[in-house]
């Protein structure tokens, strides 16, 4: 976080999918027509405009399209859409520009596309390596999919792949778990992903939650502990919460959450932290684009927070307890004023004798146990 | 009506559980006219919510109904309802000293149950004419012939002329106003003597202060009148005199001997206005107060807690304001390591008990912590003194006790015969002493045991129930304290003792239910971050222990596209949780699993 910095991400939001898988509680709906992706994208791109000037002096190094699926809308519009960006944003060269993708949505004209473009990281949500387990999600692409996808976006030059896996899910175990690690390490992405599922309020799953077969506590835990160690053996580094990465390949965007660096988001349900506020838009798509046509951008914020020093500073720790190199202590105290363990010393004392933190003079991070139960520590430190 | 001492009857009806009395009650009401039958409301006796769900009498109530008998007579009829619960036994007795009879109500398909027969003693302790009345006589079931002369066999009371009648239908309900006025004594009592009368029951109202429900035995009360409280020596000049009507009081500014009505006095507290009390004239009061009068003695104890420790004043106020009706509640404050500040309440029984948290809970929006009941113990030390024990954390450690006495009762249970085995198992298992077993009828055996008070609170008489498909009945009375083998039990969570679970347990049960809260509070306590030990302890002997295994499973959120807000409310949230959680020692509990463990739900 530096208070000054005229560096910026970009997240750009497409919140259309071909269909909607059962665990998705994320902004996005899936079989939309022609019109209200084209309304939607006319009105995506009025927004660049106006935050592209907001945004003047501002030097973008890290652009980040997700949903939904943005490959969904097809590579003329997804082109178009880029070329509007460049256009609005003063974009670095060298800045990491990542599409996420659902590997049944990728072919060969589009990954080539997408480098055309400058893109050159791409993600891919390949969740599981079983058959059963994506028909279990309500993933409509197959291992087979998925590996065409990765290929051709390999032929096309993307040398920098993120492959998210999730652990957690219905009739998975911590073998099979396992075995799509294996299989993903052994294509040798640069960046995975390893969420744990959550059963949402507002899902197919939530609303069969009681017949859903879920790994126990305990097998999660193993899952995650083993993803750690796996991962680690195979190189990748354990750098975040869910993130494992090749050295060098951390996700710059993803990096700006956790330093609490400044980013805009565009598109309905985006948020960003700009200008000392917090702010997310609506997630409706008409309302958003209905607010843009008439030329009432602002009407699409549904929350608001003026960053006081105070939340800086407690989300400050909470963002960057994510990363596996935790509080910069020095970094702390120069942002800050006060030392990091006045604050938090003996709050913290009970988790470093557990075992779930490290605190030493140079810095505050979690051990793999830790970050597991990384909300159960926050929430008992943090000022909230 | 002008005063006219033969032509008054105070009466009450007294039964067991559900045979009746509060529906009897309406139809005489409804009979005299006293409520017009538009405006009957079922069981207009019981005015508590809580009394008319649970269908039992928590409280006294009296009303007057005026009624012209078949000779022509105008007569007042003071009906005074008593508690139908064992717990209330002393108010039940304190009613029944305000009247001249009473009506022994008997379900003619039940008959006799063991508090028909607890209640027929007090009246006859009482002194009281009874004529029983025999009730459900439309249902198919109804046996009156048999219920005659089993209320004959075993009570010893004429029944073969008594009323018999449909209280629900209303059929013969003119025979029982008959008996009442005929079979039942006038009072008796000099108007001109000095003041006596007896304190029956009392309530506070917010406008009226305390009102004083008495029986004028001696003498007359007027208002203005400055009168002295014999047992509690408050106090008083009267502000009103009055007699109870069903939709209100209703002032007549004298009451004379054998009368029966309310007096109000601005009086604050109704502690000053015990029940049993006598209320005499200050300047010329009787030489000594009428017989009978004891201070409540609470028999059960427990620590109730605010779940929300910022409550801790305004349940101070609620048990206060409970307390203006209720000079059975008792409560002192108390500190718990584990649960903060609360309150050592003290009351008649577990109903009692069950009633007040019901009303805290239900009248002013708590959410409770209860501790596990418990009954006072008598310990004597090696030192030489007594101490009484009312809350187990303050048992004196074992080494320094000689003895110790835990208060038994007397319990009788009726039952039909087949059950027989069941409950007597029961009572062996609650180290209950057998005493002997009478036949009431083919059918019916009443058994007699001691039992331990503590015993008797945990569970006993859910367990009698279900041992007995419901049938049996139960009826206790203290019968003193008895040495006993005691133990104190302490749950240790991460080698702290956690002081709100220790109970006192005699040392035959402690293993057993040692182990059974060990469990409860294994399956009950969430997991944590960190591995919790539970141990349960006799002093520093470990008798058993379980383990909570760690937390394993937490939140990953993905954080998406930024949205640290979400995230944030998440933490926020978790927070919010753990505000509400109680630390035992080391270790968060929420309110709802520390009630979990506490539940006393055995087998």
């Amino acid at each position: 976080m530096y208070f000054n910095s005229k560096s910026l991400g970009l997240y750009c939001h497409i919140p259309f999918c071909l269909s909607k898988c059962a665990y998705c509680d994320f902004c996005s709906v899936a079989g939309a027509g022609r019109r209200v992706k084209a309304q939607y994208l006319d009105a995506l791109r009025k927004e660049m405009r106006i935050m592209g000037k907001k945004a003047e002096g501002y030097v973008v190094d890290s652009v980040f399209f997700g949903g939904g699926t943005p490959t969904s809308i097809g590579e003329s519009e997804l082109k178009r859409l880029i070329a509007e960006l460049y256009d609005c944003f003063y974009v670095l060269d060298d800045a990491e520009f990542t599409v996420e993708a659902n590997p049944a949505t990728v072919n060969k004209r589009f990954a080539n596309t997408l480098k055309e473009c400058g893109v050159n990281r791409v993600s891919l949500g390949l969740q599981s390596a079983h058959a059963n387990e994506l028909k279990k999600l309500g993933r409509i692409h197959s291992l087979e999919d998925f590996e065409e996808s990765y290929h051709l976006l390999r032929d096309a030059g993307i040398e920098n792949i993120n492959v998210d896996v999730m652990f957690g899910i219905p009739d998975q175990t911590a073998e099979s778990f396992l075995n799509t690690l294996k299989y993903v390490v052994s294509l040798r992405p640069e960046h995975i992903s390893a969420y744990g599922l959550q059963i949402e309020p507002g899902t197919p799953f939530f609303e069969h939650r009681d017949t859903l077969v879920l790994p126990g506590e305990d097998e999660e835990y193993s899952m995650y502990v083993y993803a750690s160690e796996f991962l680690s053996e195979n190189g990748y580094g354990h750098y975040e919460i869910s993130n494992f990465a090749l050295p060098g390949f951390e996700c710059k965007h993803n990096k700006k959450y956790w330093n609490v660096d400044s980013y805009l988001g565009l598109g309905c349900a985006a948020h960003s932290l700009f200008g000392g506020e917090r702010f997310g838009r609506c997630e409706d798509i008409q309302q958003y684009v209905s607010a843009i046509k008439h030329g009432a951008l602002d009407s699409t914020v549904v929350s608001r927070e003026v960053m006081t020093l105070e939340a800086m500073e407690s989300e400050y720790v909470m963002l960057r307890m994510r990363l596996g190199e935790g509080v910069d202590k020095k970094a702390y105290k120069a942002l800050f004023g006060f030392d990091f363990d006045s604050k938090y010393g003996s709050k913290l004392k009970n988790f470093v004798d557990g075992g779930f933190v490290i605190s030493d003079d140079l810095s505050c991070r979690f051990t793999t146990d830790g970050m597991y139960v990384s909300n159960s520590v926050l929430s008992s430190i943090l000022d909230l | 009506m002008s005063y006219d001492q033969k032509n008054i009857r105070n009466f009450s009806i007294i039964a067991h559980i559900d045979h009746g009395k509060s529906t009897l009650a309406d139809r005489l009401l409804e009979a005299t006219r006293t409520v017009a039958v538009r405006d009957m409301e079922s069981q207009l006796l019981d005015n508590m919510d809580l009394e008319r769900e649970r269908g039992i009498t928590i409280k006294a109530r009296a009303v007057r109904l005026d009624y012209t008998a078949k000779n022509g007579e105008q007569y007042v009829l003071n009906l005074i309802d008593t508690p139908g619960h064992v717990d209330f036994n002393y108010e039940v007795s304190r009613s029944l000293n305000a009247c001249d009879g009473a009506l022994l109500v008997v379900d003619s398909t039940q008959g006799i149950e063991a508090q028909t027969l607890a209640n027929a003693y007090l009246a006859i302790d009482a002194d009281l004419e009874m004529v029983p009345v025999i009730n459900k006589i439309d249902l198919p079931s109804a046996q009156v012939d048999r219920v005659r002369k089993e209320i004959e066999d075993v009570i010893g009371i004429p029944a073969e002329d008594c009323p018999a009648v449909s209280a629900k239908t209303g059929l013969n309900i003119d025979d029982v106003l008959e008996a009442v006025v005929n079979e039942l004594p006038a009072p008796e009592g000099d108007p001109d003597a000095p003041l006596a009368c007896l304190i029956f029951d009392s309530y506070y109202d917010s406008y009226l202060g305390v009102v004083v429900y008495i029986r004028v035995k001696e003498g007359t009360i007027r208002e203005g009148d400055r009168v002295l409280m014999m047992a509690t020596g408050a106090e008083f000049e009267i502000v009103e005199v009055g007699t109870m009507e069903p939709f209100g009081l209703k002032r007549s500014g004298v009451l004379s001997a054998g009368e029966v009505g309310y007096i109000t006095a601005s009086i604050k507290n109704v502690r000053d206005t015990q029940v049993g009390d006598t209320v005499t004239h200050a300047e010329r009061p009787v030489s000594k107060p009428l017989p009978g009068f004891r201070a409540v003695q609470s028999m059960v104890f427990a620590g109730i807690y605010p779940a929300d420790g910022a409550r801790y004043g305004d349940l101070r106020d609620a048990l206060e304001k409970l307390r203006l009706n209720d000079a059975a509640l008792n409560f002192e404050p108390e500190t718990s390591a584990a649960l903060g500040f609360g309150f050592r309440c003290g009351f008649l029984g577990l109903l009692h008990m069950e009633i007040i948290e019901e009303r805290l809970e239900r009248e002013f929006n708590f959410d409770l912590i209860t501790t596990a009941p418990s009954v006072i113990y008598e310990v004597a030390l090696k030192n030489g003194d007594v101490i009484r024990i009312d809350n187990p954390s303050n048992y004196p450690a074992t080494d320094e006790i000689e003895s110790a006495y835990e208060p038994m009762v007397k319990a009788s249970v009726i039952t039909p015969q087949e059950f027989v085995g069941g409950i007597m198992d029961l009572c062996q298992d609650r180290r209950g002493v057998f005493l002997d077993m009478k036949f009431i009828d083919s059918g019916r055996v009443e058994l007699h045991y001691t039992l331990p008070l503590n015993e008797i609170i945990y569970d006993f008489f859910d367990a009698l129930k279900s041992r007995s498909k419901g049938y049996a009945s139960l009826d206790y009375e203290f019968k003193g304290y008895e040495k006993s083998d005691l133990v104190k039990l302490d749950f240790l969570l991460n080698g702290e003792n956690v002081d709100a679970l220790s109970f006192i347990v005699h040392e035959t049960k402690a293993y057993g239910r040692a182990r059974k809260i060990a469990e409860k509070l294994k399956d009950n306590i969430p997991r944590q971050l960190f591995e919790i030990p539970i141990q349960a302890a006799i002093g520093s002997r470990i008798i058993a222990r379980e383990t909570v295994k760690a937390m394993r499973k937490d939140v990953l959120a993905k954080c998406y596209g930024g949205d640290i807000t979400r995230k944030k409310k998440l933490l926020e949230k978790q927070k919010e949780g753990k505000k509400k959680m109680r630390k035992l020692g080391s270790v968060e509990v929420s309110p709802e699993a520390f009630m979990a463990v506490l539940r006393l739900d055995e087998e």
